[in-house]
């Protein structure tokens, strides 16, 4: 019964650390990861697509890098080497530097999302926009990306939905988002687990409304096809 | 003299270390039915994509209308082989010279992934030939229509957005360019929409298809489909139709319908080249029979010749196999 009441007392006193400046930070932050990631990403996958051999390898050693190493060990490179490449970041907060690494972070794996959901259109529609004498610029606009948006768009979903659980790991350098709400919650009060199960369970509420969203969001783009 | 319309100059198709065309070469005149029959794997669906550059030919040229859509082959000319430094060294070494080009082609010697290596004088030859007859690959395909063994019509538009998706498309680019040039021009791009939209429902209402315009192109049936792909392929107007296997992905019961909309077409006097294992069909509209075997033209001649007296024995064994 204490500990419910315990949570109460929390949420009363702090809840705009909580609801506020960590969720919106949570939210702040994969929005800029996914829509970041999806506009670099997006140029990564058109770069992975050209006829350049050294382009090509290009994206894929930053692929294969960003998907083979943990992202934890991408945020301390980040914030520890941006700054030495970048000097105006030093005197910035961790904040701009934690949002470049999820940014590349998330191109590489949006990447993947948009050149496999390019890949999934069936090549016939291609040929038969070329076959006409359309151009490959006005084949690739009007027929491939149209259907390849199909596939691509619920796969970008959960995409965001995996960057609003990463961005957990940005409160390492104390950002601000939920994990940095418990953090700092916890120092002030030493209530370990009911800090704990309010951010679980705000994170959990996060996702899910997301997802929900997202199916909504589907069924609709379903009906359209 | 008849009008030559579609000619093939000595292609070759690598796919990789698999050669699957090995010097093939045709001419299509003007109003001709050309049928290519042969077993899966000859070459013949290859062969057919060669012709509007769907698949891009190793070796060989491909000519449209008179215009070349292929880069200028150097084997096919005496005097390209003759600019060559290749060339130039063998006679130089003492080899005449009918033995020297007969010894480049017979072992590729022409160094042609490298021009540079081949000196300039071949440089200049091989840039004069292709200017003086190239034509752009998007213009070239535009006179070509080409109908797919799985249909490919366009799944996110709608069957008369799929007819008048192109003519919309490149007739607005066309009145951009002429606006570029400064020529005067006197339609709008309202009008060329217009128009296609005429012409979509025109065609639909050939093929008795007017009530599905605006239906998507998944809830139609398998003959549905492939006979809107035709008339899709047909509102380009082009000069000639290419058909792969047009009916080979067809429940048997919608053979039918197709076949008789490709006959009608045929008989309208469209020059056509028909990748087929519709051997009455081929027989019948085929002014000409190419036989494809391992990636060569085995036997040639008209729908007599070839049926009822086949020369070539892989072509008498095939067919002793698909007649009944």
């Amino acid at each position: 019964m204490t500990f419910l009441t315990n949570i109460a007392k929390i949420m009363s006193r702090y809840w705009q650390v909580f609801l506020i400046q960590g969720i919106g930070y949570t939210l702040l932050l994969s929005l800029i990861a996914v829509g970041g990631g999806a506009f670099f990403g997006a140029l990564l996958a058109l770069a992975k697509r050209s006829k350049l051999k050294i382009l090509k390898a290009l994206v894929n050693i930053i692929v294969e890098v960003v998907r083979g190493t943990p992202v934890l060990l991408q945020l301390y490179i980040g914030v520890f080497a941006f700054p030495l490449i970048i000097p105006k970041l030093s005197s910035m907060p961790y904040i701009y530097s934690v949002s470049i690494v999820l940014i590349i972070n998330s191109s590489a794996y949006v990447s993947e999302i948009i050149r496999s959901g390019i890949e999934a259109v069936d090549s016939g529609q291609m040929e038969a926009a070329r076959s006409l004498g359309l151009t490959q610029r006005t084949a690739m606009l009007s027929i491939v990306l149209p259907q390849a948006i199909k596939n691509i768009l619920p796969a970008l979903g959960n995409e965001f939905i995996m960057v609003v659980k990463e961005t957990s790991l940005a409160s390492t350098f104390f950002v601000g988002e939920l994990m940095t709400a418990y953090l700092k919650v916890k120092g002030y009060t030493y209530l370990t687990m009911e800090c704990l199960i309010i951010v679980g369970v705000l994170y959990l509420a996060l996702t899910y409304i997301l997802s929900k969203i997202l199916k909504a969001w589907e069924r609709r783009m379903k009906a359209h096809a | 003299m008849p009008e030559v319309m579609l000619e093939i100059k000595n292609i070759y198709k690598n796919f990789g270390d698999l050669r699957v065309l090995k010097g093939v070469s045709t001419t299509v005149n003007k109003g001709e039915v050309v049928s290519i029959i042969g077993v899966s794997g000859s070459g013949k669906s290859t062969f057919l994509r060669c012709m509007n550059l769907l698949e891009e030919p190793t070796f060989g040229e491909v000519w449209m209308e008179g215009r070349l859509m292929t880069p200028v082959d150097p084997y096919l000319r005496e005097e390209t082989i003759c600019a060559t430094r290749t060339f130039k060294n063998l006679v130089a070494g003492g080899m005449d010279r009918d033995a020297a080009i007969k010894k480049i082609k017979d072992e590729d010697l022409l160094k042609e992934k490298h021009p540079r290596a081949e000196g300039p004088e071949y440089q200049a030859l091989m840039k004069k030939i292709y200017d003086e007859n190239h034509i752009d690959i998007n213009l070239g395909r535009q006179k070509m229509g080409m109908v797919f063994q799985n249909f490919n019509l366009f799944n996110n538009k709608t069957v008369k957005e799929n007819i008048t998706l192109a003519p919309i498309k490149i007739g607005k680019q066309r009145l951009k360019d002429a606006k570029k040039r400064g020529e005067a021009v006197t339609k709008t791009p309202d009008d060329i929409e217009k128009e296609a939209n005429e012409k979509a429902m025109q065609l639909l209402t050939r093929i008795g298809l007017q009530d599905k315009a605006d239906v998507y192109p998944s809830t139609l049936s398998g003959g549905q489909r492939q006979r809107v792909a035709i008339v899709r392929a047909l509102a380009m107007e082009p000069d000639v139709m290419l058909f792969d296997e047009p009916t080979s992905a067809l429940d048997p019961e919608m053979v039918g319908e197709v076949l008789d909309l490709i006959r009608s077409l045929v008989k309208s006097g469209m020059t056509s080249v028909i990748v087929t294992h519709e051997m009455g069909f081929a027989k019948e509209v085929s002014d000409r029979v190419l036989f494809m075997h391992d990636g060569v033209i085995a036997e040639e001649g008209t729908p007599e010749e070839v049926f009822n007296n086949p020369k070539n024995p892989r072509c008498r064994e095939f067919l002793s196999k698909v007649l009944y």
